[in-house]
Formats: structure tokens, sequence, C-alpha cells
């Protein structure tokens, strides 16, 4: 799976902090998600793509090998 | 995966003051059994009966290794099993793979001792055995954590 987050916090200038104070989880977790460490639950996601006000699909997409 | 059955923040300070109370206590007491016992903690206990008529009765019995024992899987399991100030699903998978890894580096470390170890000095692996999953795990999970946070400081 591949992720847009960092490009969508830098449209929206906001910093991994800020964007981990507004959905209640772990700058660490930001960080891994963005890092490709992390895959986040549906949950998180819905609630990451609400603070952008985009579709999920719009910040996470499937890779071929997934 | 919200985290669930963990103690509250504020236990895991008192299981590190009941871990290290215990081991200046039950380290001698591991070593050597016969020698470190504290006398005066001889007292009657009801309990399942080893010489002498079958079943439970009251007896005296000395409770050093007691102390020692239930200190230390009391100790280490508020130590274990705190929540961080900060628990999200990603620490909960974190502490979920890191009781995985701890159980699995327990039994390779325990499958060594049974084909090294042999005779009595057996009785020590067991007696180790009792500690190892939670200290394992305790060391794993925190590494894990130190280790995310370096990774921190390297981004902005």
């Amino acid at each position: 799976m591949k992720n847009n987050l960092r490009l969508e916090r830098a449209i929206k200038n906001i910093t991994q902090a800020e964007l981990a104070n507004k959905i209640k989880v772990s700058r660490q977790t930001i960080n891994s998600i963005e890092a490709g460490r992390y895959i986040p639950s549906t949950l998180l996601s819905l609630k990451i793509a609400k603070v952008f006000n985009k579709p999920v699909e719009d910040i996470f997409s499937l890779e071929k090998d997934d | 995966m919200k985290a669930r059955f963990l103690f509250s923040h504020k236990c895991k300070k008192w299981g590190w003051i009941i871990t290290m109370l215990t081991l200046a206590l039950g380290i001698p007491f591991l070593f050597s059994r016969s020698n470190f016992e504290i006398p005066w903690l001889e007292m009657n206990v009801y309990h399942h009966q080893f010489l002498g008529p079958e079943g439970w009765a009251w007896s005296p019995v000395n409770l050093t290794g007691t102390l020692a024992g239930s200190g230390l899987i009391i100790g280490l399991s508020l130590i274990a099993f705190s929540r961080l100030k900060e628990e999200d699903e990603f620490t909960s998978r974190i502490r979920l793979e890191s009781l995985q890894w701890a159980v699995y580096v327990n039994y390779a470390l325990l499958l060594l001792a049974f084909l090294l170890i042999y005779d009595i000095t057996f009785l020590n692996v067991l007696v180790y055995n009792l500690f190892t999953i939670l200290l394992i795990f305790i060391i794993r999970f925190h590494w894990i954590l130190y280790q995310q946070k370096r990774l921190l400081k390297n981004e902005k």
C-alpha cells in the first residue's frame, strides 16, 4: 500500500505532531504510516482522510503486489 | 485494536519498586536456596503436604521463596502490562508482536537448555524460566518503543 500522507500534510501545512494531535494518536504512529512501516486500521484511515477533507482512496492506495 | 486488559499507567512505577525490592531479596536466594532463607519468615501455612500424611494441612514453611517468586511475578507483570501514557493502535501492535517474539525467544532458549543442561542443574533453568517470558517481553517492547522514538528524532 502507498500513501500521499506527507504530500497532503505539506499541502495543508501541518506537522506530524499536529496531525497526530488532531486524531488522537502518537507522532510515532503518523511517522510510521508515512514511512510505510505501519498500515493504519480502517478507522484511523478514515479519520486521517477526514482531516484533509478527501476520500480515503486519495490518500491511501493499493499497490500491485498487495 | 484497542488496548484491553492493561493496568493503569501509575502501576508501572509500583511494578519497578516491587521488582527491585524483590530482587534485592530474591537474587541471593535464587543461587543458594538453603543458605539465604530468612529465618523469621517461617510460619504456619495451609498448603498441600509434601512429607507426612496426604492432602492439605497447616504446617510450618519458610516464606522467603514464596515472597521472592510472588513479588517478581507481580512486579514484572505490572511493569509489562501497564498502559503507556499514550496508547494507540500502533502501540497495541508493537505490544502484540513483542509478546509473540518473547514467547519464541523464551522457548528457543528453553530448547537449548534442554539440550545443554542436565541433572540437578536443570532445576535452575526451571526457576529462571518462570520469569523469562515477562522479562524478555519487557526488554523487547521497550527497545522497540525506544527505536521508534529515535526514528522520530531523525525526522522533523
